[in-house]
């Protein structure tokens, strides 16, 4: 493998603003056979090198044009996360397009909603299931629509008729042609590029209306390479992001962090992407890859937690009693560390080496996590009580705030000056001069190079979002710790004031419930009301577990929240929380939520998000009753 | 790219690789390393099998080898295809007996004098060979077993489970019967007839002529010139060769398509056919493969110990191949290999260790109490279980009676608690780890 320097982000000697895509090109010049990613297919994992990764880009780029993208046109994804995402995403980038990425669980509805409220000129959908969601409306249903491109033949081909659809490979043929017959058009394309191009769309989740799509533009997507992957000090030991690094790209790409640190981390370092395979495999992929960068949401890491809890719980009797030991020593060690910034003491450091050898080393490598040399978190609160474990074991997650509207760049954990239960301190970059809290509300408000341009076609939404000096407004209640650190309290919308006046932030309370691995989901209700209550939602998988060695015979998942013994081991874990909070933030009374919380019944949203109002609505009869 | 990460398979050839990781191309390569410097007679680590086995410890042990390609083998058929065959003891001796006819002593051609006409004429009789070299004969032995296999199989593949077990113990029956019958080939009953020598040579032998091999393993020689090797030691190597050799066939065949369609038929054939394995064509070649197996291996077998009779080729030598799978462990190689060092190096270990009993009874305190109420040399108020007197019938029992009482035990035993044998045991031992420090 050939060794290079880190991109730089000089300009196009061809002129143009420096984009995703010419970042792109420029590795395929400094390193072509450099890997640059893995995808999975009937069980092995296929390598491109940044020659093959380009070529493949500069086809679908030409192919874009020949089906007659023009400048600022938008070219939609609707697919799980493969190589086609990103080459998708690159080579709208190239012709000066702007990519628009859905959640492959996005049902009909939002579907439609999407690719009209962006007016999608090209659409890819994955396969028959991601199709059907756009075949099944009658064709002016999708006014804007041209062609519809596919991967996964099966179920399509030969069956379907419709003459909007385009077999990718026939897709890259087209770009072949077009690209032999105008040599240069692309290379023109990309030296024109500006750096108020919008490069792509980002919806919001929309957990509170409609999703809106945030415009980011090349500069937007510039500064935040610079700012996060390029940070310094943000990866541990001064080594930054680079080729030698691994990553699984396995969040929804179209969301700013899987974003920032899949597509931006491969373009901007040459961080060698691994595609998972779908997101029941991700755990599996986890083991395989083994990645060195690792970035989840807070759900991922109590699922990892929970599962090492679980898997403990079930060990033979000799493994359980060293294990018992270890995770003591876990605890330990991570509230030591967490105390003292994240660094390590020669005491920490001596029971962690001992233990490692032991068994963190083996645990790390079950979960996938035995080669993570930097480990995020973001995109929505978690326990300290995760991250203190996670420490304990050596395997250091850094915590990180951001959000869709300034690309995600906002303030950041670095390594030696971690403070466990806020986000970390803003990016240098970003300082004071870029995020200041509001005084009279306390939200938290950003002035920087990664602040949006505004929503797509909303321009009376994107007022809403900026103060009147033009500061924009995140929605989110923090404080200052030490005056470096922030704390994140809630969403403003989400502060619950009870009848008798105390203003209370749900989400720690139901972050620290969701420590519980038999807790899946916590919602947290009460306000205007004379107590707290909670509408809970349990794992499946571990308390049907638990159940079974109970000899608890259940049929289906609401059949087992009936049960008073789950009850009763659910009432457990909130007293337990309870402990933790003052007494009006205590939780009187709870519910067990009769199914499993979905984004297509409209109770979460596609990054499983509650919907607070759309919850409150659905099961309003179980919250009533508990008052 | 993949060091470092040894579940990221980054092509099906990796995927399937024998050895998959660094960590065991390491091991093997170790172990065979050690098992060449035990045979050179390097300090210490000799020490090792001549404590357990005794100073001459690699004649048994060539010999253990010889059961390795015959065991790797019956577990293709049986242990793979699941066809399970009480008759391996024949076609080892179709194979022995076509090796003799081609690479056996005999004046410039096949002289066998026909039938009858022989009685009281075996010196000429085992003249009766076509003194071909070792590369002729022992791929042709095996050919032969796989045709005779070939040919037996229509009526094999009809039958299932016992029935088969049945037919082919006939064929053991059959094999001896005529071996007895043809001594102009086959030699006296009693003693056999004379297989060549384990010698290297471009073309025949001529006889009279005191012509030297190229190679010659059965007699005391110099190699490259300064290693000093016994007659046993260069057969060790040899036979470690075909070994390593039949198991990277038998590995490979293991992992290809046919070895595959052979899985199928083992695990249920009719569902193999539903699946478009067709079952009878597969059996066969179940069956030729397995007696290809058998038919080098029982050359080998001849050869290593220069006369056989005709008897030797009997139902209790295929049982103890049966004894091999079950204690190893079916249908794996490592398992196979496994169970032919435990079940064919046991009795010698058994015999070492009434050796160093009888030593230890000489001797006082704890060790000599104990062998000496273990031991017994038959007079009447001594009721050790184990004879020293070869010519005791009867309780107590010599020591290779003991060694039947033993492979029925521990057959017995791995039936009821290890039906995967010691393979199944290295598998507890290995996902115990793998689990580490869980258990799942």
């Amino acid at each position: 493998m050939t060794v290079v320097e880190t991109a730089t982000s000089t300009a196009d000697s061809r002129g143009g603003h420096p984009t995703v895509a010419s970042r792109a090109k420029e590795w395929a010049v400094k390193a072509p056979d450099q890997l640059a990613m893995r995808g999975k297919d009937f069980g092995i994992w296929h390598e491109f090198t940044w020659e093959e990764t380009w070529d493949m880009v500069a086809d679908v780029a030409h192919g874009l044009m020949a089906l007659g993208v023009d400048v600022g046109d938008r070219v939609s994804v609707h697919s799980e996360d493969r190589a086609e995402w990103v080459i998708m995403d690159l080579a709208t980038v190239a012709v000066r397009g702007i990519n628009v990425g859905l959640y492959p669980t996005n049902p009909h509805a939002e579907v439609e909603y999407t690719l009209n409220d962006c007016g999608a000129k090209i659409h890819y959908a994955e396969d028959q299931e991601q199709i059907d969601k756009v075949l099944d409306q009658p064709r002016d249903a999708f006014p804007t629509v041209e062609k519809i491109i596919y991967s996964e033949p099966r179920g399509v081909r030969g069956g379907y008729t419709d003459d909007r659809l385009l077999y990718w490979d026939d897709f890259v043929a087209m770009g072949k042609e077009h690209r032999a017959a105008n040599p240069g058009a692309l290379d023109a394309r990309m030296a024109a590029a500006e750096a108020d191009d919008v490069m792509t769309l980002v919806y919001t989740s929309g957990t509170t209306g409609p999703p809106k799509g945030a415009m980011l533009t090349n500069a937007n997507a510039e500064f935040a390479i610079d700012v996060i992957i390029h940070a310094e000090g943000r990866t541990p030991d001064g080594k930054p992001p680079s080729h030698k690094d691994q990553a699984l790209t396995y969040l929804p790409l179209c969301h700013v962090a899987e974003r920032v640190f899949s597509t931006w981390s491969l373009v901007g370092a040459g961080v060698v992407l691994n595609y998972a395979e779908s997101p029941e495999a991700v755990f599996a992929n986890l083991r395989e890859i083994q990645p060195t960068l690792f970035f989840a949401v807070p759900r991922i890491w109590e699922k990892l937690h929970a599962g090492i809890v679980i898997r403990g719980a079930d060990a033979s009797r000799s493994k359980k009693l060293i294990l018992s030991q270890a995770m003591k020593a876990a605890d330990r060690i991570g509230k030591a560390r967490a105390a003292n910034g994240g660094k390590w003491t020669p005491g920490t450091k001596a029971v962690y080496l001992f233990f490692n050898f032991l068994v963190f080393r083996a645990m790390k490598e079950r979960i996938g996590m035995r080669r993570v040399r930097y480990a995020g978190t973001g995109a929505a609160p978690i326990a300290p009580e995760v991250i203190e474990f996670f420490m304990g074991i050596g395997l250091d997650i850094y915590e990180l705030y951001g959000m869709t509207e300034n690309s995600a760049i906002a303030t950041a954990n670095f390594q030696g000056r971690v403070k466990v239960g806020t986000v970390g301190e803003p990016y240098p970059q970003v300082g004071k001069d870029g995020l200041r809290i509001d005084p009279t509300t306390g939200e938290i408000q950003c002035n920087h190079a990664g602040v949006f341009k505004g929503y797509w076609g909303k321009p009376e939404k994107t007022a809403e979002t900026f103060t009147e000096d033009g500061w924009l407004m995140t929605g989110d209640v923090g404080e200052w710790v030490d005056d470096t650190h922030i704390r994140i309290v809630d969403r403003i919308k989400h502060i619950i004031i009870t009848a008798g006046g105390k203003n209370i932030s749900p989400s720690e309370i139901e972050n620290t419930l969701k420590v519980s691995p038999f807790i899946n989901e916590a919602m947290i209700i009460g306000d205007r009301r004379k107590y707290l209550t909670a509408l809970i939602g349990i794992e499946l998988d571990t308390v049907g577990n638990w159940a079974l060695k109970k000899n608890l015979s259940y049929t289906t998942y609401r059949d087992l929240t009936e049960k008073p013994e789950v009850l009763a081991l659910i009432q457990k874990e909130v007293d337990r929380t309870n402990e933790k909070f003052a007494r009006v933030e205590g939780i009187k009374k709870f519910s067990l939520l009769p199914k499993e919380l979905d984004h297509e019944d409209g109770e979460m949203t596609a990054t499983m998000k509650l919907k607070r109002s759309a919850m409150e609505d659905l099961f309003g009869d179980l919250v009533e009753s508990m008052y | 790219m993949a060091f470092n990460r040894p579940l990221l398979r980054t092509s099906y050839a990796e995927d399937a690789a024998i050895l998959p990781t660094a960590f065991q191309k390491g091991a093997v390569g170790i172990a065979l390393l050690l098992l060449s410097a035990m045979a050179l007679d390097v300090p210490i680590v000799s020490a090792i099998p001549k404590f357990l086995l005794g100073n001459t410890w690699l004649s048994p042990f060539n010999n253990m080898l010889i059961f390795c390609v015959a065991a790797l083998g019956i577990n293709i058929l049986v242990g793979v295809t699941g066809q399970v065959s009480l008759g391996h003891s024949f076609f080892m001796g179709v194979g022995a007996y076509a090796a003799v006819l081609l690479g056996g002593d005999g004046s410039g051609g096949l002289a066998c004098v026909p039938f009858h006409a022989q009685l009281g004429l075996l010196e000429r009789t085992t003249r009766c060979g076509l003194a071909l070299p070792i590369w002729i004969w022992l791929p042709a032995a095996g050919l032969a077993a796989a045709a005779v296999g070939i040919l037996v199989s229509p009526v094999a593949v009809r039958v299932r489970g016992l029935y088969l077990a049945i037919v082919t113990v006939g064929l053991v029956f059959i094999g001896q019967h005529i071996g007895v019958m043809l001594p102009e080939f086959a030699g006296d009953a009693e003693s056999g007839r004379r297989w060549p020598p384990l010698e290297f040579r471009l073309w025949r032998r001529n006889d009279g002529n005191e012509d030297n091999p190229l190679i010659n393993f059965s007699e005391d020689g110099t190699w490259f010139g300064f290693l000093e090797l016994s007659d046993s030691q260069k057969s060790f190597f040899f036979l470690l060769g075909v070994v390593l050799f039949a198991t990277v066939l038998a590995k490979n065949l293991m992992r290809s398509r046919t070895g595959r369609a052979l899985q199928a038929i083992r695990d249920r054939d009719v569902a193999a056919e539903v699946m478009g394995v067709p079952e009878r064509e597969y059996k066969r070649l179940g069956f030729a493969i397995s007696s290809a197996y058998a038919g080098v291996g029982g050359a080998l077998f001849a050869v290593n110990l220069s006369r056989v009779g005709p008897p030797e080729w009997s139902l209790l030598l295929a049982v103890d191949f049966i004894a091999i799978l079950l204690i190893g462990g079916a249908g794996t190689i490592a398992g196979t290999l496994m169970g032919t060092f435990f079940v064919e190096l046991l009795p010698d270990f058994v015999e070492r260790l009434t050796e160093s009993q009888s030593e230890a009874a000489e001797g006082s305190g704890v060790g000599g109490a104990i062998a000496r109420f273990l031991l017994t040399d038959g007079s009447r108020n001594d009721f050790g279980p184990i004879a020293t007197s070869a010519q005791a019938f009867g309780w107590p029992l010599p020591v290779p009676l003991w060694n039947f009482v033993i492979y029925g035990v521990l057959i017995v035993v791995f039936l009821i608690a290890e039906p995967l044998g010691l393979f199944g045991i290295w598998l507890r031992i290995r996902n115990y780890w793998k689990g580490w420090p869980f258990s799942y």
